[in-house]
């Protein structure tokens, strides 16, 4: 009885950073089912959100790499790319996504 | 310049009415100089340091108000919700 609950301890602390990493991508599960539009960023507040557009295609692909790079889930990144599908026009995704394949992307990813 | 400014302050002497042109062309000359210096050195969309700093409006806090006024929009309220990576 007490090996189970000491191995049980054990998992648990193990996975609490498992847990912590699952229960930020619950909530951002939770906020991309209630995705309604791209919220406001106070880091563009102007009328201009082009760098907007440009800055979470640049944040989808990063956090793409970064978490594909550490093996841990990658549905989080979702978010950033329900927000650049909604601010970018198709033609910039597309384009940029062509240059992204052939290698002459010119952001830094 | 010393022997300019003794003769525009002798010519002021003689037509005081002047001396409002002076203060308010001053004073526009200084706000926008002070202006134009805010958007150097305050704006998020400058970046002066491309190596160590490249993306200087990532900096900013979520709920970091750069424009001087804002209409209908509560900066208080605001807070991070983009995922961390």
């Amino acid at each position: 009885m007490s090996t189970l609950n000491r191995d049980l301890l054990l998992s648990l602390s193990a996975a609490g950073h498992n847990e912590k990493l699952s229960k930020m991508s619950e909530t951002i599960e939770e906020k991309i089912k209630s995705y309604r539009t791209a919220p406001f960023d106070a880091r563009f507040p102007n009328t201009n959100q082009t760098r907007n557009c440009f800055q979470n295609y640049l944040d989808y692909h990063r956090c793409n790499k970064a978490l594909s790079a550490t093996d841990q889930d990658v549905a989080p990144c979702d978010w950033y790319q329900r927000v650049y599908k909604s601010l970018c026009p198709m033609s910039w995704v597309s384009k940029w996504d062509e240059a992204i394949e052939s290698g002459s992307f010119p952001g830094k990813i | 310049m010393s022997s300019i400014l003794g003769l525009v302050a002798k010519q002021l002497k003689s037509h005081p009415a002047l001396i409002p042109l002076f203060v308010f062309i001053g004073g526009g000359a200084t706000m926008s100089m002070m202006y134009l210096g805010r958007l150097a050195l305050k704006n998020p969309d400058v970046s002066w340091d491309r190596k160590n700093n490249p993306e200087p409006w990532n900096n900013m806090q979520p709920d970091q108000q750069y424009k001087l006024f804002t209409v209908n929009m509560d900066y208080s309220k605001l807070k991070k919700d983009r995922p961390d990576y």
